[in-house]
């Protein structure tokens, strides 16, 4: 059975529109803590990714973390993850410390905005929807932003780390 | 003169709100002073020179249909010659006149920030007002957010900055908009005769909430400034019990002390409104709620419903906490 | 004729492609490490012995060829008595026993010998070893492993180094990382007594080496970067009980000033100048501990120590000259009250920490001897300060400084370069020294037989850029990001030999890497160093010329030291196991990748990685037999 020659493209372009639309909803109202798929929603939503770099700078993560090279806390822009990548482990680690120096922020912050920083956090290794991470930096800075290709490159350890990681972020659904 | 031109716009339609606190048609200010004047002088002159020039156009016209009937006298065209010339050369010596004047004006304004003066800071954060004065004793510098109190009768230079994006201050009644750009510091002199209550906006589109980011300014005479600076360096006793008490123990303990800091207490946050002395303000969240218990018990419940994108987040508090901790903030004069 | 256009254009568009190509490849391949010689820059000749600078005039290093204390002696002089190893035959040492902590952190301390057994102390988790020195291979005795807190190691800036411990009266004192100070039995390694000084839930830490002076163990704070305020606690020596605590902010009850205060200028005169010179509250987060190296004048009964840098990091949070932060203190050793005070940097922009160590010299003067503290301080100037008045009468740049035009003696300020100054918007580029100064905590050596000061340390500029940051009690409170790079001349280390007298260099040896290790004078006439890539180097005190080096398994920001062994030879230790602040990159596995990691030193070390490994080996030279 044959489809029709012409498909007609508006529909189409509809739904591509309608994908894009997560991406750029801003969720006042924190719906999306009460969604099933928390961590894919955090981590492809454009807007949540910038308030985490907000609050990175904020709450006093990049005084040990730095932007991503570590210092007084491991670098977080490589594919080592000491307590798991995915992002519920990242909110996890986030809320309740990690024995080694990882203070607890539970408390501190919300709930929300864990998972905002593990949204940003995840993205500094690349490890987030393409169309979701802001090209540029949001605020001033005083180093130039990582771009993606760098980010990339930085994630790349061994083959079978990379495919755990992937292993581990496929049970939230988050990709690589 | 002003006031006619106003009553006028007033009596064609103008809003009400002319004569208010937010009103750049009855400035306060120095410099509205100055500009006052100018605008008389331009209307004195420009006004007169606009109903010479509809006369000479309606003579023109009727001059034009005499020609067409075929009525004109060309004996009469060397006197026009003449006439023009002489329009041009007045029309000349006006326009430089008045440039000259506008010149005196600003430089007028320029100096009057010279001479001492008190310094104060005002930073323009997303969507808040952050302000801060200078002493030449570090422990006598005051911070405070979201309200801008000065001394009248005194030249007062605000330096302006923002760590994020362009905002620009505008206190219609005291003075002209002055953009707050990141990487640069801006500055406005203020000079101010008489007390008085103010309200300043941002005035350059700064992201969401760029609507509820207004700044109340509030003029006092120089002995209540200089008692409310006092007060204002002052710290505030911890409570001894209470509702206030369990509010201090719930804000010290919570979210709430890893943005706002509250002077004598471990609540020590830099990147939210500084509460210290957060009970004699007359707004929340810069203008977008009035401060009384009942606002600020909605504002904590649920900010975003309030000013949707702010970027304090909805601390988790049952109803008795969160009215314990509007006891404790509202105590905090 | 067939058109020259087309050929042409296409030369031309080879040419620019050419160029383009090699201007992209020199700058993604970075040139291949600049090798430096190791032949000494000479700038003068050694000083006269009328001429020289003596060690303080009660002094005696290491007596009996013993190593008690960290700097050698209270005076700070490093400077051992034995001759066995001299310049003609330190090139025939040899490894006699090695020992591994099994730890990869930074190893900062040195080991200490007295009698026949070598006490060794190790970064975090702190373990201490006494080794048996008469016995070949230097067997464990005993070890201790005290309790602390794992956490310690998140609030630890600079890696979870420790500097050391010191021995007295048959005790052996030293600090925990997560703040406590213990004190053991030195035959059984019994605890015999333990002590909690900070508080890791408010970023507190301790890393220094105690000093024992009469009857007292001094211990300083850590957390210039987590917003703590530094305290500097004096604890009896028998019982560990807290006899002083002198905080370095505050009102002056706090800062223990009262009626014997005498601080020689102006700006340091006036009451609770401590909070009046910080914005309100600020004092209470402000930084000022005394993390580093105290020495100790038994005639004047007076320590001397400087303070680090005020908190945060960025200067606009904190308007005011922020004393008592960046600055060096005298103290009344029996009750802690301050005598004198002045402050290297008034509202420090830099983070130039004051707390590297204070020689005590005595220098001749027109007027015969003079009693001075001298110190090569963080922002590059070593100083000469009257050790009773606290007047400073000379201060020379020892490293390349553009931040500070100099020293006016007049008022004891610094004479600031207003183009270098921090501002919050702006990147403000090529400040030198960088943080770490032009030398920071790694300690020099005295020889009074040259009357040279050995200073191993760095030649490094930085790019800073200032935000407002946040305080949360834990967390870092700093507010600056900063990348750092080479000096003038490439080379991010330098060894000098400087005549304190004089003031001025007599010799240099450029070094490609920052010296981090400590300097160690012999009355041999050798000068023992290490480099970060693990080279230990001994070279001759007069002239600098290189005698002898060999290679170790890690790189070296340790302190070399030496001693008499039992039987009655000569030996030198020095622990290779790189790490700290400048070896952060190895110790802590950190990514170049972000410029502004590890506050920004990475960025200037990306090298290392290449050239050497974390390790934890404690290595023992000696002469054959």
């Amino acid at each position: 059975m044959s489809l029709p020659c012409r498909v007609s493209l508006l529909p189409l372009a509809a739904l591509t529109l309608l994908a894009a639309c997560g991406r750029e909803t801003r969720d006042f109202s924190n719906k999306m803590m009460d969604s099933p798929h928390r961590g894919a929603k955090f981590a492809g939503n454009a807007w949540r990714i910038s308030n985490g770099a907000r609050l990175f700078v904020w709450m006093n993560c990049a005084g040990c973390h730095s932007h991503g090279g570590g210092g007084m806390g491991p670098p977080l822009m490589d594919a080592k993850w000491r307590y798991g990548s995915s992002m519920s482990h990242v909110a996890y680690t986030i809320l309740n410390g990690r024995p080694g120096g990882m203070p607890a922020f539970r408390g501190k912050i919300t709930e929300d905005q864990a998972w905002e920083l593990a949204a940003y956090v995840r993205s500094m290794s690349a490890r987030t929807r393409r169309d979701a991470l802001s090209g540029r930096a949001d605020e001033p800075a005083n180093v130039e932003p990582l771009p993606l290709e760098k980010r990339r490159r930085a994630r790349a350890v061994t083959p079978e780390q990379d495919a755990a990681q992937k292993e581990s972020s496929k049970i939230e659904g988050t990709g690589p | 003169m002003r006031r006619g031109a106003v009553l006028l716009v007033m009596a064609l339609g103008g809003c009400s709100a002319l004569y208010g606190p937010q009103s750049s048609a009855m400035g306060q200010g120095m410099e509205s002073a100055h500009i006052g004047n100018l605008f008389d002088l331009f209307l004195w002159v420009t006004v007169p020179i606009y109903l010479g020039v509809m006369v000479f156009l309606a003579l023109a016209m009727r001059r034009r249909q005499a020609m067409v009937q075929g009525a004109a006298r060309p004996e009469q065209e060397a006197g026009w010659r003449l006439g023009l010339v002489l329009f041009a050369v007045t029309s000349a010596l006006i326009l430089f006149g008045l440039s000259v004047a506008t010149w005196f004006t600003d430089r007028a304004i320029a100096r009057a920030g010279a001479g001492p003066a008190l310094s104060v800071e005002v930073i323009g954060h997303q969507w808040w007002w952050e302000v801060r004065y200078h002493d030449p004793v570090a422990g006598r510098e005051l911070r405070t957010a979201n309200e801008l109190v000065i001394p009248a009768g005194a030249t007062v230079k605000v330096s302006l900055s923002s760590p994020d994006v362009i905002h620009s201050l505008w206190i219609p009644n005291l003075a002209g908009k002055q953009d707050l750009i990141p990487g640069r510091t801006s500055d406005v002199v203020l000079k101010v005769p008489k007390p008085g209550e103010f309200r300043a906006q941002c005035a350059e589109f700064c992201g969401l909430q760029h609507a509820q980011m207004a700044l109340p300014v509030s003029v006092r005479a120089p002995g209540g400034f200089a008692k409310w600076y006092n007060a204002g360096l002052a710290t505030p006793p911890v409570p001894g019990g209470g509702p206030e008490f369990a509010g201090y123990s719930l804000f010290t303990g919570r979210q709430c002390a890893s943005c706002h800091n509250i002077a004598g207490t471990p609540a020590s946050g830099q990147v939210a409104p500084d509460l210290t002395h957060f009970g004699s303000r007359t707004t929340i969240a810069s203008g977008a709620l009035p401060n009384t218990a009942a606002s600020l018990e909605r504002w904590i419940a649920d900010p975003q419903r309030v000013k949707p994108g702010t970027q304090m987040p909805q601390v988790p508090l049952s109803p008795e906490e969160r009215a314990a901790v509007v006891a404790y903030l509202e105590s905090l004069k | 004729m067939k058109s020259i256009w087309p050929v042409s254009v296409l030369m031309i568009l080879l040419a620019a492609l050419v160029g383009l190509g090699a201007a992209v490849l020199a700058t993604t391949y970075p040139a291949p490490h600049a090798t430096f010689s190791d032949r000494p820059v000479v700038y003068g000749a050694l000083p006269a012995p009328q001429d020289r600078a003596r060690l303080a005039s009660w002094a005696q290093p290491s007596p009996d060829g013993q190593w008690t204390w960290q700097l050698g002696d209270s005076a700070a002089s490093r400077f051992s008595p034995l001759d066995e190893i001299n310049a003609s035959n330190v090139a025939q040492l040899k490894p006699v026993f090695t020992f591994d902590t099994g730890l990869k952190r930074g190893h900062e301390a040195g080991p200490l010998v007295v009698g026949d057994t070598m006490y060794v102390t190790t970064p975090y988790p702190n373990d201490v070893y006494a080794l048996d020195l008469t016995r070949p291979g230097a067997p464990v005795k005993w070890q201790y492993h005290p309790q602390s807190q794992k956490a310690a190691q998140g609030v630890a800036c600079c890696d979870v180094v420790n500097r050391g411990a010191v021995y007295g009266a048959g005790r052996l004192y030293f600090n925990t990382l997560d703040g406590q100070t213990i004190a053991l039995d030195a035959a059984t390694g019994h605890e015999v007594w333990k002590a909690k000084l900070a508080e890791i839930s408010k970023g507190e830490t301790i890393t220094m080496a105690p000093l024992l002076a009469e009857g007292r163990v001094l211990v300083g704070t850590s957390g210039g970067e987590m917003g703590v305020r530094g305290s500097l606690a004096a604890l009896d020596a028998a019982s560990g009980k807290l006899v002083w605590r002198a905080y370095s902010t505050g009102p002056d009850k706090d800062v223990l000033m009262g009626p014997e205060f005498r601080p020689f200028y102006k700006q340091d005169q006036g009451k609770d100048l401590g909070v009046s010179t910080w914005n309100p509250e600020g004092w209470k987060i402000g930084g000022g501990n005394p993390w580093g190296w105290v020495s100790y004048d038994p005639e004047l009964h007076l320590i001397f120590y400087g303070t680090g840098n005020p908190g945060p990091w960025n200067p606009d949070q904190r308007p005011g000259d922020n004393k008592w932060t960046a600055g060096v203190f005298a103290r009344d050793v029996r009750t802690g009250q301050a005598r004198w005070f002045y402050q290297t940097s008034p509202h420090d922009l830099f983070d130039y920490d004051d707390i590297n160590e204070s020689l005590l010299l005595d220098i001749p003067t027109r007027q015969g001897l003079r009693k001075v503290v001298a110190r090569p301080a963080r922002s590059g100037f070593f100083q000469i300060i009257d050790r009773m008045s606290g007047q400073v009468l000379s201060a020379k740049p020892f490293a390349y400084i553009n931040s500070m035009k100099g020293v006016d003696l007049i008022s004891g300020r610094p004479i600031m370069n207003p183009d270098k100054e921090p501002k919050e918007g702006r990147t403000t580029r090529n400040i030198c020294p960088a943080a770490p100064g032009g030398k920071d905590w790694n300690p020099v050596s005295f020889s009074p037989r040259t009357g040279l000061v050995y200073i191993a340390h760095n030649n490094l500029c930085m790019d800073e850029g200032d935000v407002d940051t946040n305080y949360i009690a834990g967390t870092p409170y700093l507010g600056t990001e900063a990348r750092m790079y080479p000096g003038p001349g490439g080379n991010r280390g330098v060894f000098t030999a400087w005549d304190p007298v004089a003031g001025r260099k007599v010799w240099e040896i450029r070094e490609d890497l920052p010296l981090w290790s400590g300097t160690l004078a012999t009355a041999g006439d050798v000068v023992f160093y290490g480099t970060m890539d693990g080279w230990f180097k001994a070279i001759d005190a007069r002239t600098g010329r290189l005698l002898w080096r060999t290679k170790l398994v890690s790189g070296i920001i340790g302190m070399p030291m030496t001693y008499k062994g039992p039987d009655g030879r000569q030996y030198v230790a020095i622990f290779a196991g790189v790490g700290g602040w400048s070896g952060a990159i190895v110790s802590g596995a950190l990514d170049p990748g972000d410029p502004t990691t590890a506050l920004g030193f990475v960025n200037a070390m990306k090298d290392l990685v290449k050239r050497t490994d974390a390790g934890g080996r404690l290595y023992v030279f000696a002469l054959p037999r």
